[in-house]
């Protein structure tokens, strides 16, 4: 293992000089949790989170992005929109990382969607080693502990001063052009590796799935037409709330806009989610998954069974984002999949 | 750029009601090239300031030079577009999706079963086999829908009922008012009429999601196997490139995998019928 | 092209959905571009009864209104209820949840007998309604996305889900989380959560998603320790007239 060492105050500097040459956005307090946010100063920087509100996703599928620019009148006119301009994302932990680099593969599939890859490849980031986890964090029981790609730089707090593992030739370039390090001492590798053991161990012991990620898939598959869906879903109040804070959604409704001159206009993508009621329905008002129950469970299915098909590894990484905003607590993987696995 | 999502502009070149609510509009490209569609598949269409549709192609490939759209009015977009005339500027994407088995089918027979609108998207495969007819062994065409009024191409259903090369049977759930002489009763009750060898038989059903297990279920007491029926799905088509997730039926995007189906293909999905 | 005239009228309310349209400043002079505004009351002296388009603001609460609704409804090609009065009876349905003489003493003491009342209504419970425009009050860009609608000939549409997924847009905390509680998984969406936004909870002005969970919202606000009685009131404050939890 090979890793630069930053004291806590090169860090710092080395952020404040990002800060100075481009866009950066890390994780910041609000209202007494954390959000990705742009960062105004490097001191504004937390790095001891649990987890952010809403995943760093926003800034590789942002909520609201433009696709077309059109005029109306005189003539019609259309033109294509990419937005894409540099930035830094500082702070992303793994599973979130996890959950970009499986965005990457969607979009990239089949057909390449211009205005996602674009912005990804403006995209520099700094990841970093959780130091505690939410209380619904299950990240070990789906296997998004460690990453291997998808980070510029990653961090590890070795108490008061930080590992560095780069990842790319762009982030040894940022580091070399922007920071002060030394190397590491084999003292600062063996503390990193013993922080890294440890990390398997930091979800609490009750966020653990019984089962090995590829068995998830099977008992989700055995037990689709269990009550559980049913009996669950009469608790959902088809808010959407399970989709729009996760990091692997990427679903979108896409919408047209018209300036008051009624003239030019655009028409731009927004995050959309399987769980509102109207998310299958056509025109002519016909609702192709109209009961809540088949919304419900299509979500499970959708990241478990048909993703996992195309990414050979489920499309949830365990974030318990999900777990945390469902006021009625039905959305939780890990209690929806320790209990189908119960079930006969 | 190159973008999945930027329309290319078209011209109306017709435009013509159809029904109360469908209206018929022939569409060239502005750029001059051709759609290149292949019977069965849909493109997306633009009305610029109030969104996109998907829309599946009425006519066959073997039409040169144009395309036809036939538009029921259900929302925004097919609201607007119905008061477009012709020389109007919309936006077209694609063409997207999979396409009937027009390959497959050479030398054999085939039964189309097209209910209500289903007949536009079958239109593109019936018009294709009647324009390469010695390809293809007997062809039969079912036509039904809920009354005279919502009768399609009404000049081509009489052109196919004269043709001796074509069987076409048509029926009227409920004939209301008018003077209809012809089959009344849902589009099942023309299956004792029509003689087939089922092994060499293909069998394309279109028409309302309600339409296919009833279509289905006769289908295969004639005896024609799974793996011969073919279907055209709808669903929420919204981005036409499988990303968007509003077209999944299971795991499938109808809009890749679809919409037209292998029925043998999709027996297990329990959201497709 | 003649512009379409358009007329603003108001019913029981405190007129703040209007003056939510006034304070739109340079985009109502934008406006006035493709529309002709013939009666105002918050900003004109004039008034015509030709119009194309009525706004209505306001609940109908007294039997004299009706005839008045009626008449507007006839004038007008187009009638859109505006603010939580006109689509949902908004708080003036509070009243109905109590006996309606006790009310109008508590109101008017003395002269109670002078003043008609009845049950708090929507528009469209005495007339067709073409759109709504929600909220208490209604969002200035909303009416303006409303107008851009009519004016282009399409079909205005609202979100049909709950405020819960705008206010996980907006990356709020959950207020049940802060130890608050309110009925936005209940509520229909198209504020943005602006109040939980500004640190508030979200009250309903919009009114309830068509097909609200109920039961389940009652159940969640039972385990975060509210008493029936207090259930039925965050109920009861926007949602009086759509009806409670059963």
């Amino acid at each position: 293992m090979n890793a630069k060492i930053l004291t806590k105050e090169n860090l710092l500097s080395f952020v404040q000089n990002l800060i100075k040459t481009g866009e950066v956005v890390g994780v910041t307090k609000k209202d007494g949790k954390f959000a990705f946010d742009h960062l105004k100063r490097a001191s504004d920087l937390v790095l001891d989170y649990d987890v952010t509100l809403l995943p760093p996703k926003k800034y590789v599928m942002p909520q609201r992005e433009t696709l077309i620019k059109f005029n109306v009148k005189p003539e019609v006119k259309v033109e294509a929109v990419v937005e894409a301009t540099p930035f830094t994302l500082i702070g992303v932990h793994p599973y979130d990382l996890k959950a970009i680099n499986q965005l990457d593969r969607l979009f990239e599939e089949n057909h390449v969607d211009t205005n996602y890859m674009k912005r990804r490849e403006q995209a520099t980031i700094i990841a970093v080693t959780p130091t505690r986890a939410s209380k619904w964090s299950f990240w070990s029981s789906m296997n998004s502990i460690f990453v291997e790609t998808g980070f510029d730089l990653l961090l590890t707090d070795i108490g008061g001063r930080y590992a560095v593992e780069i990842g790319t030739a762009h982030g040894d370039e940022l580091l070399k052009k922007h920071a002060k390090f030394e190397e590491a001492a084999p003292a600062d590798i063996e503390k990193l590796e013993s922080i890294r053991s440890a990390l398997p161990k930091m979800c609490s012991a009750d966020r653990k799935i019984n089962a090995l990620t590829h068995e998830m898939t099977a008992i989700l598959e055995i037990h689709r037409k269990s009550e559980l869906w049913e009996k669950r879903a009469e608790k959902c109040y088809s808010c959407g709330s399970c989709n729009l804070i996760c990091p692997t959604c990427y679903c979108f409704d896409v919408k047209e806009e018209i300036d008051l001159n009624l003239k030019d206009g655009s028409r731009y993508r927004v995050w959309d989610g399987c769980l509102l009621e109207d998310f299958a329905k056509i025109g002519s008002g016909e609702n192709f998954r109209e009961k809540r129950a088949d919304r419900f469970r299509h979500r499970f299915f959708r990241k478990w069974s048909y993703l996992a098909a195309k990414l050979t590894e489920p499309a949830c990484v365990g974030c318990g984002r999900c777990s945390s905003v469902c006021l009625p607590d039905i959305a939780d993987p890990v209690k929806v999949i320790n209990e189908l696995k119960e079930e006969k | 750029m190159e973008s999945l999502y930027r329309p290319e502009l078209a011209t109306i070149t017709k435009a013509a009601p159809m029904t109360a609510t469908e209206k018929y509009f022939e569409i060239k490209l502005n750029s001059g090239r051709e759609l290149g569609h292949k019977p069965g598949q849909f493109v997306e269409v633009s009305v610029f300031g109030v969104g996109e549709a998907p829309i599946s192609v009425s006519s066959s490939p073997t039409k040169k030079g144009a395309f036809d759209l036939v538009i029921r009015k259900v929302g925004n977009v097919t609201g607007k577009i119905h008061n477009m005339t012709a020389g109007s500027t919309i936006g077209i994407r694609g063409p997207f999706g999979t396409h009937f088995p027009f390959d497959e089918t050479k030398g054999k027979d085939i039964l189309f079963v097209a209910g209500g609108i289903g007949l536009v998207p079958a239109r593109s495969f019936i018009n294709y086999v009647l324009d390469n007819r010695k390809d293809y062994n007997r062809v039969t065409v079912l036509f039904g829908c809920r009354n005279p009024n919502e009768r399609l191409f009404t000049d081509e259903l009489s052109l196919w009922a004269k043709r001796d090369d074509v069987e076409f049977l048509e029926t009227v759930d409920k004939p209301l008012d008018t003077n209809w002489k012809g089959n009344c009763g849902v589009i099942t009750t023309l299956f004792p009429k029509i003689k087939i060898e089922p092994a060499n038989t293909f069998c394309v059903i279109v028409g309302p999601p309600i339409m296919y297990r009833f279509v289905i279920k006769e289908a295969l007491d004639k005896h024609i196997p799974r793996h011969h029926i073919y279907v055209s799905l709808e669903r929420r088509m919204k981005c036409g490139v499988g990303k968007c997730g509003h077209c999944q039926i299971n795991g499938v995007y109808c809009c890749q995998e679809g919409p037209v189906f292998k029925y043998s293909d999709i027996t297990h999905l329990e959201e497709a019928l | 092209m003649t512009k379409p005239k358009v007329a603003f009228f108001d019913f029981a309310s405190c007129e703040g959905d209007q003056l939510q349209i006034a304070n739109l400043e340079e985009k109502l002079l934008e406006l006035l571009e493709h529309v002709e505004v013939v009666s105002f009351r918050e900003v004109m002296k004039e008034h015509s009864d030709d119009y194309d388009i009525a706004f209505i603001e306001g609940s109908c609460t007294r039997e004299a209104d009706e005839a008045r609704l009626k008449k507007i409804r006839s004038n007008a090609k187009i009638v859109v209820a505006i603010g939580a009065c006109a689509t949902i009876a908004g708080i003036n349905a509070l009243k109905n949840t109590r006996p309606l003489d006790q009310v109008r003493k508590e109101v008017y003491g003395d002269n109670a007998k002078w003043y008609e009342t009845y049950a708090a209504r929507p528009i469209d419970a005495v007339i067709t309604v073409d759109f709504k425009l929600h909220g208490c009050p209604i969002r200035g860009d909303e009416f303006l996305a409303l107008c851009k609608a009519l004016l282009t000939g399409q079909k205005f549409v609202v979100p049909d889900y709950p405020v819960c997924a705008e206010c996980k847009l907006a990356e709020n905390v959950c207020v049940f989380e802060k130890g608050m509680t309110c009925v936005g998984p209940v509520t229909r969406a198209g504020c943005g959560a602006c109040c939980v936004t500004q640190g508030a909870v979200c009250w309903g002005c919009r009114g309830l998603v068509d097909d609200p969970n109920k039961n389940a919202h009652k159940e969640v606000l039972d385990k975060y320790g509210l008493k029936a009685e207090e259930v039925m009131n965050k109920f009861n404050l926007y949602f009086a007239y759509q009806g409670g939890p059963k």
